[in-house]
């Protein structure tokens, strides 16, 4: 077991340079470059002027150049500066991913917490009705579109119900990550921690629609398929409590799949919403790496998407090793 | 319900009152789309965004500012420099060249945030920032020309060799605050000595830009890195979020009653999603929109229209963004050369054949004014006598015909050229896929010009297609081969550089061609006479002199139509009732921010008087509806 994740973890090492490379190459491939909109705001810049800004910022060389000098400096730990931001880029992600994994943790667990016993409850009482709305309102949150649902639920809190209920104020906030002024040195702790609880129920419950939906029908088909087996006819054969049937021989043996699931979901946590993030106005990775893209600014482009893709190749490892912790038939050499 | 449920609900209910201020506590929300990446970035080293202009007029004052009519007023000077009041001295330098001097005096009740002087050292330190070898500023030739004399504390001459008219519209030099900033730009200059200018170029630019971020990111001025001289000073920026700013009791200026009768404390709130901003407004969470918020359509949006009356006002303001569509006029272009795009007449005929007063009629109730020329109708300069060209398909047809166009069977024009090959009138029409009112544009021309024979094939690409070097600078290799619609920003210190062929004070040509490495955004249109009267126009210091050039530019203009003009984008403003003085003009503070003069803005329920009008500069939506 230790030698297989020794050799995995070294086989990261060329598939992170392939990664870091095909990343490079095709954020650069993108038609224009950062300062070809600089023409549009002054028309006065001639070519002279913007071969000697290309200069500045070293776009004048050739991409493999370009790769193999971030790569050097990567490797000592300097991942650039942000070229719209001015921050390290390193830095600047480090902050936005705690906003993010805030957001997507909190949404990942009440996913969980919902689906699972959702599932399992759809599922023992199966072609029931309260399987049938459990059926119906999972393909209503996974075919619900996250922008739909959040400018809807914004309405809804912070105009209509407000207005139906006399309030000058909206029961939950149009956005943000925190109200203006509201901090603990002002405020107090726990006004500040009120206030940051109240920003996150809309954006996190938008968040979780989507997984609490697709995670319920897969719980829901997974448990079935185990309720089928010859050992759960046996233990129900022998007089065990349906409880027991259900949640401990049931159950344990149908979470195997999710757990994969539910593993592999775990580097999304690190990439952010841009969806959700843009529409509650969440300062957080999704939003970050969607602007460094569109506004070409390489180095946070890059130190997001390499970090995202050790992430995955990590993450995939740990889902494997995981097979053989929850599935004793599964060994590795 | 439990005790404890209830305490938490008050709690967020407390927490709500507190994000929502207003006359209550004499405050202001502001709600933006945009939010700026660093502020007092001095030189745009890092970035030059609207949303960081319109929020440094709190924080920072300049030498001068541009009043809400579009004219220079005096700010941290003493008076607005001008050849008359014997601060402007312009000398003539041969070659058709000249030379201005510009002399400033500084007030004396001016001070930083912190209780230091502004003085000329500060001026000075600017200067030397931006002169300094190898530092990444946007408008090289502004640093070029430039040259800096401190005559004492208070006084200083700027000079500009060569010098062009729009060296004395608003500040000729800015300031940044040399006693909190002089240490850390020593140690950068000093790391920047240890580089090679030619190798490490891009090293250098992120010395210069860490430079500023020691002072303008959030981190730094939450720290209070920075100081202010503006009516407002910054408390408290939580990015990707919200901006908090608060009266700088230092300001210079006392507005009419006393500054306690104004806002005391001011709230950026940064929604990026339009949507989610329009909701916000809806819900009375923000009192009045920047300059960067809500779409033209959203503004009209009948949510916002309904719930107005009694709480706000919405305001379309003429906009300096030109919308327009360029035409391709290389004639070595076959497609060019068969439509003759190159000819004046078919670019008449086209601007004939297309109903633009039933454009901004039929999308945006006549909100945005059609253009005549590439000159604001609001500019000093503007010609209101020029050629105009309204909805006329029977003229068009005769153009046309006139040019040998005859009607196909198919319902398209055709013609026979001198080689003997018949060609239809097949027009290409490009613009940036995803813009809906652009695509909205194009499928009312493709009407419009369909009846009088000339067929559109549209070829739209995403904006970072169009405008990337390969597509948007080489017409002249035929990427593109029609018209080509986006529009340009004419501010009021336009000079009418992408009209110009040549550029008789420099010697450049303007018309990108492998020649000239493609240089230049004019499309192949030359006009000696235009030429000759831009160069006299540009060093001409006399404003009524050059209003006289500029004019007869226009007529000229308006006859060769190079490009089509379609009409001025309105900025659409959401005001709250009672608020008072946050205005916008077409001009005001430049680009029409709303915040130029923002020691005046407030609420009238708290003493505020109104000094502006809206309705004088802008229309008023809800009238229209």
């Amino acid at each position: 077991m230790l030698a297989y994740t020794l050799r995995r973890l070294l086989q990261m090492i060329p598939l992170l340079f392939f990664v870091s490379l095909a990343i490079y190459t095709l954020v650069a491939l993108q038609p224009g470059d950062p300062l070809e909109g600089l023409i549009f705001q002054n028309p006065h810049l001639t070519q002279e002027d913007i071969a000697e800004l290309k200069h500045a910022y070293g776009l004048d060389q050739p991409i493999h150049i370009r790769y193999f000098k971030w790569l050097g400096r990567a490797l000592q730990g300097d991942l650039g500066v942000s070229r719209t931001y001015a921050q390290p880029a390193a830095e600047f992600i480090y902050h936005r991913m705690q906003n993010t994994l805030l957001l997507t943790g909190l949404s990942f667990l009440l996913a969980l917490l919902v689906a699972i016993p959702v599932g399992v409850f759809s599922a023992v009482r199966q072609y029931s009705l309260p399987d049938y709305v459990v059926t119906f309102l999972s393909f209503v949150g996974y075919s619900t579109p996250v922008f739909w649902l959040g400018i809807m639920l914004m309405l809804l809190f912070a105009v209509w119900l407000p207005d139906r209920l006399g309030l000058d104020h909206p029961i939950f906030p149009v956005g943000g990550f925190a109200s203006p002024g509201v901090d603990p040195q002002s405020v107090g702790w726990a006004a500040y921690l009120k206030d940051r609880i109240w920003h996150l129920v809309l954006p996190v419950f938008t968040l979780s629609v989507l997984s609490m939906a697709s995670w319920t029908r897969f719980t829901r088909s997974s448990v079935l398929e185990v309720l089928s087996q010859d050992y759960i006819r046996t233990a129900r054969a022998k007089g065990l409590a349906e409880r027991v049937v259900i949640y401990k021989h049931a159950l344990r043996n149908a979470l195997i799949p999710i757990v994969t699931l539910v593993g592999l979901a775990i580097p999304g946590l690190f990439s952010g919403a841009v969806i959700t993030e843009t529409i509650f106005s969440w300062p957080g990775m999704g939003r970050a790496l969607f602007d460094a893209l569109l506004e070409k600014d390489y180095n946070v482009a890059m130190a997001a998407l390499v970090f995202l893709a050790f992430l995955t190749a990590l993450f995939n490892l740990l889902a494997d090793l995981a097979y053989a912790v929850v599935d004793p038939r599964i060994r590795y050499s | 319900m439990k005790k404890k449920s209830w305490a938490w609900i008050t709690g967020l209910l407390l927490a709500a009152g507190l994000a929502f201020a207003g006359p209550g506590n004499n405050s202001l929300v502001v709600g933006a789309s945009q939010e700026p990446r660093v502020i007092g970035d001095f030189w745009s080293f890092v970035s030059s965004a609207a949303i960081a202009s319109e929020i440094e007029n709190f924080l920072w004052a300049g030498l001068e500012y541009i009043d809400i009519n579009g004219k220079d007023h005096a700010y941290l000077a003493t008076e607005v420099p001008t050849v008359e009041n014997g601060r402007v001295k312009v000398t003539d330098i041969g070659k058709g060249k000249k030379r201005i001097d510009i002399k400033y005096t500084l007030r004396d009740d001016i001070y930083w945030s912190d209780g230091t002087p502004i003085t000329t050292k500060d001026v000075a330190f600017y200067y030397e920032v931006g002169k300094y070898p190898g530092a990444p500023v946007q408008d090289p030739s502004y640093w070029k020309r430039i040259s800096l004399k401190v005559l004492d504390d208070k006084n200083f001459v700027v000079s500009f060799e060569p010098a062009y008219f729009y060296d004395l519209v608003g500040s000729a030099i800015g300031l940044a605050p040399e006693h909190v900033m002089r240490a850390e730009w020593e140690k950068t200059k000093a790391e920047i000595k240890k580089l090679d200018p030619k190798k490490d170029a891009a090293k250098i630019t992120e010395l210069f830009q860490g430079f500023v971020a020691k002072f303008a990111t959030p981190q730094a001025l939450n720290q209070g890195k920075l100081v202010f001289s503006g009516p407002f000073t910054l408390k408290k920026w939580v990015p990707g979020s919200s901006m908090e700013l608060v009266r700088n009791k230092r300001f210079f200026i006392t507005p009419p009653g006393g500054a306690d009768k104004y806002v005391q404390r001011v709230t950026y709130r940064f929604i990026t999603d339009t949507n989610a901003l329009l909701v916000a407004i809806l819900g009375g969470g923000v009192d009045a929109t920047s300059s960067v918020a809500l779409t033209f359509d959203q503004a009209r949006a009948p949510q916002l229209v309904r719930r107005a009356k009694g709480r706000y006002q919405i305001w379309a303001v003429p906009g300096v963004i030109w919308e327009h569509a360029e035409v391709n006029k290389f004639a070595n272009v076959q497609e060019v050369k068969d439509l003759m795009l190159d000819k004046k007449e078919t670019r008449q005929a086209l601007l004939y054949a297309m109903n633009r007063q039933g454009l901004v009629d039929a999308f945006f109730d006549g909100l945005q004014p059609v253009a005549d020329t590439w000159v604001h109708f609001q500019d000093p300069n503007f010609n209101k006598n020029v050629k105009k060209y309204p909805y006329d398909p029977e003229k068009a047809k005769k153009i046309l015909a006139s040019l040998g166009w005859k009607m196909g069977p198919d319902g398209i024009l055709e013609r026979t050229t001198k080689d003997g090959r018949k060609v239809k009138f097949v027009l290409e029409y490009v613009t940036t896929a995803g813009n809906r009112i652009r695509e909205r544009t194009e499928v009312f021309f493709q009407n419009d010009l369909k009846k009088v024979g000339i067929k559109v094939k549209i070829n739209n690409a995403p904006a970072s297609v169009v405008f990337s070097n390969d597509f948007f600078s080489k017409a002249y290799d035929g990427s593109w081969k029609g018209l080509f619609e986006f529009a340009w920003l004419f501010g009021i210190v336009d000079d009418a550089g992408v009209f110009t062929c040549h550029d008789y004070l420099t010697g450049e040509t303007y018309v990108p061609t492998p020649k000239n490495n493609y240089s230049g955004v004019n499309f192949n249109w030359c006009n000696e006479e235009f030429d000759r009267l831009r160069a006299k126009a540009m060093i001409e210091f006399d404003a009524n002199k050059r209003r006289e050039y500029w004019q007869k530019m226009q007529a000229i203009w308006a006859e060769e139509v190079p490009a089509l003009p379609y009409y001025w984008r309105s900025n659409p403003i959401v005001v709250k009732n009672g608020l008072v003085n946050f205005v916008s003009s077409t001009y005001f503070g430049s680009f029409g921010y709303p915040t130029t003069t923002a020691w005046l803005i407030g609420w009238k329920s708290r003493g505020a008087k109104p000094v502006y009008d809206q309705a004088k500069y802008g229309i008023n939506v809800l009238e229209q509806k």
